[in-house]
């Protein structure tokens, strides 16, 4: 028997309220751990962007056109390796307009080549470069569309009106975990030739993938430079910061999802501190016999806070425990199944893990501070004398 | 202590109707289980209180006396044989009316008070009272009335805290009577008090039987208190001695 | 009954703990009030300003404004039609604009946004009469002058009165006046002249949507039947409620959703929090419950008593929440209007009802969580109470 052994073992005197806690604190955790993944799942296309790409869009919105000779320019540019461009196209499926994914008019020539992390063989390239209404799908959109190589599958056009159909030639696979696996890449000219002539030749944005990473900077300042006195200017930036002011459009939802997982760990600090303080109340008698024993203050406090901390750490690794398999497993597959555009890969990442069971730890020493310092300041004969 | 006094010419005891029994008790069986162990407690007992008697029943710890206070009070049942309180027969009773029979014809004293601590003398005086349908300002005037006879008029809106031990037990008495009830029970209720304070509740408990015809029965381990009984009957073994 | 003020006052006689727990209540609350408050904050910015008597006539497969392009000659065969109400003046009750969208800096956070710009005429003015100038003045429409919507003042660079910004490379606009609209979602908007939005955006002879006041709301059948039919026309007619609502739903089902999972995850925590502080309390308090007992009250007086004490304790938390919740009313938050990708900014705002929804909740917890430790003080058999 140690004093520690002594401490922890306190948390066995009472089994139930310490059961019901450690059950509050595993679901606070849980909606963490949740919330926390959240936020990391959705920046995983910034954290695994490619370093070597730059993306080009129109200098005011992504939602406005760039003319299509303007990948030209791009491919001439010193350090563009390769270029290619794609069309967003918005397309739904008649059959389940709720189910959102990426569908996109793309160079069928020049694409893979740039994202080179989506994986087909070279029959199946060479087949969908060779028929002009041939789409490539992720595997994961496959599924939700039960589709098969050689079905045909039509798409209603949100942005380019009208019914459109194609042949599905090859669905891929990501060798990259932030590449969507719910995309749907067609030929961009089907989409270009179905077009009236003013809304012709134009592309959403232009993709380059360079010889040096490290100047991504510059490579992108040269692309804009060259439109700076065009009609219509460019604004490109590496792949990662594309992705990244993307997600700063979010910002208010993402400020809003922080702000709720701190008001969680303020709800952790109640349960651990209501359970702690209601133990060393309950105690106040116990522990006057300790100090006529011979103890000190100093170890009563001790006491308390190993006490604490080993509860704060059995609820944090009961919580982790429950939340793992709810939040990577049930969760996140439902997540990657129906919004793999949003949430291309939604695992817990370790950095959360290590947060969450910290903050259960910390939580038990700041619950127990100011009962342990009460219990600390009672003379021996007070203590005695409270029969609570 | 009382001896039958011999009778002599120019003095005759005074003729006495034989006085009706309050409580009943015949061939009163009370087993408890520890475990597997039957422990019999009670053992076909037979006990009677006369009506307006103050008992004190005393013995030593396990001899049964509480268990014989809690069959009395209602608050237990026995295991066999019958128990009859003012024309109850309390084994025939479900729990409900267990505690119908308790509100309206017990007054409790514990040795430790028992006040609510939340309530102030008056409310803790009125609590009985809320058992009946009588309006709130009735209520009110007999708990002030209850707490003059026991002569803290001036302590009702005090806190349970804010009094002495002594204090407390009077409200715990004036609590007691509030009801009317017809037999009080009291559960060592000196013992948790000093001398002085003792003397006051033992002679508070002598006038509600002589002044007002409360019948009491007091389980008691103070033979001062048993002194001021009108009867004391010992306990042993769950067996009157 | 067991009184009311021995529940109320048991409460008081651990205050710390009390407070805790009602603490704990109090933040679920606050998470649940406020993600209500957000969805009628976007509900009435976007949903219920719909008018039912008003038509959107856009081009035919566009959902957006901003993807729509109609031609000019085509807007006065829309407003002859017959079902269109008509001004004191015999004019047409309608208004037809030009959208675009541009990208400002954000004030306040890092990063730039798109800010939806409206190309406005006289008539756009007579169409909504709710629409008002709270500082400056209207613009001159002719001219590069603007107002700007009340919600996104101060917001970006530039939007302040008596500040300009660009609408294109080299084209600023003056702020001359700010505008309100009870809240609606043109106060997101910046409103400038329709000839100035056309060049700037190379809409010269188009305009993106047509708005109509009908004669009256049921006249919509006949005005979507003569529109439709009319192929040369190529347009889509849409009531403007099920165009706002088709907007917001998305985000709507997004937010709602998300904040009532949410809370419900806090509810568990929190109930279980109460659930502790009620067990204590219950196991404290055995000889006053073995007191009632004996004195003749029943065990369902007994629950009761309990129960009206955890319902207190709820309501106590809710009554703090819900005080802390209205405080959000003077938070703005934005969110991208997926329409055309710009900000759209809300308030969140509460109402009696949702107060209301917030302390209900506040009382379910505090009943859920108090239900069992008020059945354990029911169950204790008197004799063992009085021992406790």
């Amino acid at each position: 028997m140690t004093l520690t052994s002594l401490a922890v073992g306190n948390l066995m005197r009472n089994k139930f309220r310490t059961g019901m806690t450690v059950a509050a604190v595993a679901v606070a955790i849980t909606a963490f751990v949740l919330l926390r993944t959240v936020i990391s799942a959705w920046n995983v296309g910034v954290e695994f962007a490619a370093r070597d790409r730059i993306g080009t869009r129109h200098r005011v919105s992504f939602v406005m056109q760039l003319p299509r000779r303007y990948v030209d320019t791009v491919r001439q540019t010193r350090g563009v390796r390769a270029a290619t461009w794609a069309n967003w196209f918005g397309g739904k499926d008649p059959r389940d307009p709720s189910n959102f994914f990426a569908s996109m008019a793309v160079d069928p020539e020049s694409f893979l080549d740039v994202y080179d992390e989506i994986s087909v063989p070279a029959d199946v390239r060479a087949r969908w470069q060779a028929d002009r209404r041939g789409v490539l799908i992720g595997d994961v959109l496959a599924r939700r569309l039960h589709a098969r190589v050689g079905d045909r599958v039509t798409l209603q056009g949100t942005i380019y009106p009208g019914d459109w159909q194609f042949n599905i030639v090859g669905i891929y696979t990501a060798t990259r975990r932030s590449m969507d696996r719910s995309q749907f890449l067609f030929h961009w000219n089907y989409l270009n030739e179905s077009l009236p002539p003013t809304r012709r030749d134009t592309v959403g944005w232009i993709v380059s993938r360079i010889d040096d990473p490290s100047r991504s900077g510059s490579i992108a300042h040269e692309i804009d430079r060259a439109f700076e006195q065009q009609d219509v200017q460019t604004l490109s930036m590496s792949e990662r910061a594309m992705n990244a002011s993307f997600m700063g459009m979010f910002a208010a939802v993402l400020k809003a999802i922080n702000a709720i997982s701190l008001i969680v760990l303020l709800i952790l600090l109640m349960v651990i501190g209501n359970t702690v303080s209601m133990g060393v109340r309950e105690r106040t008698n116990e522990y006057g016999v300790l100090r006529a024993l011979g103890f000190l203050p100093r170890h009563l406090v001790m006491f308390i806070l190993v006490e604490a901390i080993a509860l704060g750490a059995l609820s944090g690794l009961v919580g982790l425990a429950v939340a793992f398999p709810f939040v990577q497993l049930v969760v996140g597959r439902a997540l990657e199944e129906n919004m793999g555009a949003w949430f291309p890969y939604f695992r817990i990442d370790k950095p959360t893990i290590v947060a969450a069971f910290v903050a259960s730890v910390l939580l038990g020493i700041v619950a127990a501070a100011v009962p342990a310092f009460r219990a600390a300041r009672l003379t021996v004969t007070d203590a005695l004398r409270r029969l609570d | 202590m009382m001896e039958a006094a011999e009778p002599t010419p120019a003095q005759t005891t005074p003729y006495r109707e034989p006085v009706a029994s309050i409580v009943k008790l015949d061939g009163v069986v009370k087993t408890f289980h520890r475990g597997s162990e039957a422990i019999h407690v009670l053992n076909g007992l037979n006990f009677e209180v006369a009506e307006g008697a103050f008992e004190a029943l005393m013995g030593p710890s396990g001899s049964g006396k509480s268990t014989l206070l809690n069959l009395i009070a209602g608050l237990d049942k026995c295991t066999g044989g019958t128990v009859r309180v003012a024309d109850s027969n309390l084994g025939s009773l479900s729990d409900g009316a267990l505690a119908a029979f308790r509100s309206r014809t017990i007054g409790f004293i514990f040795q430790s008070y028992n006040l609510l601590p939340v309530l102030t003398a008056a409310e803790n005086v009125e609590l009985p009272l809320l058992l009946t349908k009588l309006p709130g300002a009735e209520r009110r005037k007999r708990a002030r009335t209850a707490l003059r006879v026991v002569g803290l008029e001036d302590r009702v809106n005090h806190y349970p805290r804010q009094l002495s031990g002594g204090q407390e037990q009077r409200v715990a008495i004036a609590r007691a009577i509030v009801n009317d009830p017809k037999i009080i029970v009291a559960d060592e209720p000196t013992g948790d008090l000093d001398r002085k304070s003792a003397d006051d509740i033992l002679a508070l408990l002598v006038k509600l039987n002589t002044e007002f015809k409360k019948t009491i029965v007091m389980v008691t381990h103070d033979p001062a208190a048993a002194e001021r009984a009108t009867k004391i009957r010992r306990l042993d073994k769950g067996q009157l001695q | 009954m067991i009184p009311l003020s021995y529940s109320l006052r048991s409460l008081m006689v651990r205050k710390a703990t009390t407070a805790a727990t009602a603490f704990g209540i109090a933040l679920v609350v606050f998470v649940f009030a406020t993600a209500l408050m957000l969805v009628e904050g976007i509900s009435r910015t976007l949903g219920s300003a719909g008018d039912p008597s008003i038509a959107i006539v856009l081009r035919q497969g566009s959902d957006a404004e901003l993807a729509s392009s109609i031609e000019n000659a085509h807007v006065g065969v829309v407003l002859a039609s017959r079902d269109v109400a008509r001004r004191a003046n015999g004019d047409p009750d309608g208004a037809a604009e030009v959208m675009g969208v541009i990208a400002l800096d954000k004030i306040g956070d890092a990063g730039i946004s798109n800010v939806a710009v409206r190309g406005v005429t006289e008539d756009s003015f007579a169409f909504r009469p709710n629409v008002h100038v709270v500082a400056g003045r209207r613009p001159n429409l002719g001219t590069d002058e603007c107002m700007i919507g009340a919600a996104i003042r101060g917001r970006f660079a530039g939007m302040d009165l008596g500040q300009s910004f660009e609408i294109r490379h080299g084209r600023r606009v003056r702020v001359v006046g700010v505008f309100a609209d009870r809240g609606s979602s043109y106060e997101s908007e910046a409103w400038v002249g329709v000839d100035s939005v056309r060049t700037a955006f190379g809409r010269e002879g188009l305009v993106s949507v047509i708005r109509v006041r009908l004669r009256d709301p049921s006249a919509y059948a006949s005005f979507e039947r003569s529109v439709e039919q009319n192929r040369q026309l190529g347009l889509d007619v849409q009531r403007e409620t099920t165009y706002l609502a088709n907007q917001s739903e998305e985000s709507s089902k997004v937010l709602n959703g998300i904040g009532i999972a949410v809370a419900f995850f806090f509810s568990i925590a929190a109930m279980i929090g109460a659930m502790i502080t009620m067990y204590a309390s219950v196991a404290r308090r055995g000889r006053e419950i073995g007191t009632l007992r004996a004195l003749g009250f029943k065990r369902s007086n007994v629950l009761l008593a309990f129960l009206i004490e955890s319902f207190a304790l709820g309501l106590l938390g809710g009554a703090v929440g819900a005080a802390a919740s209205t405080a959000m009313g003077l938070v703005r938050f934005s969110i991208i209007n997926m329409g055309n990708w710009s900000e759209l900014v809300f308030r969140f705002t509460p109402t009696p009802v949702i107060l209301a929804k917030a302390m209900v909740f506040a009382a379910i917890m505090g009943l859920l969580g108090g239900f069992f430790p008020a059945l354990r003080a029911a169950r204790l058999s008197v004799l063992e109470a009085l021992r406790a």
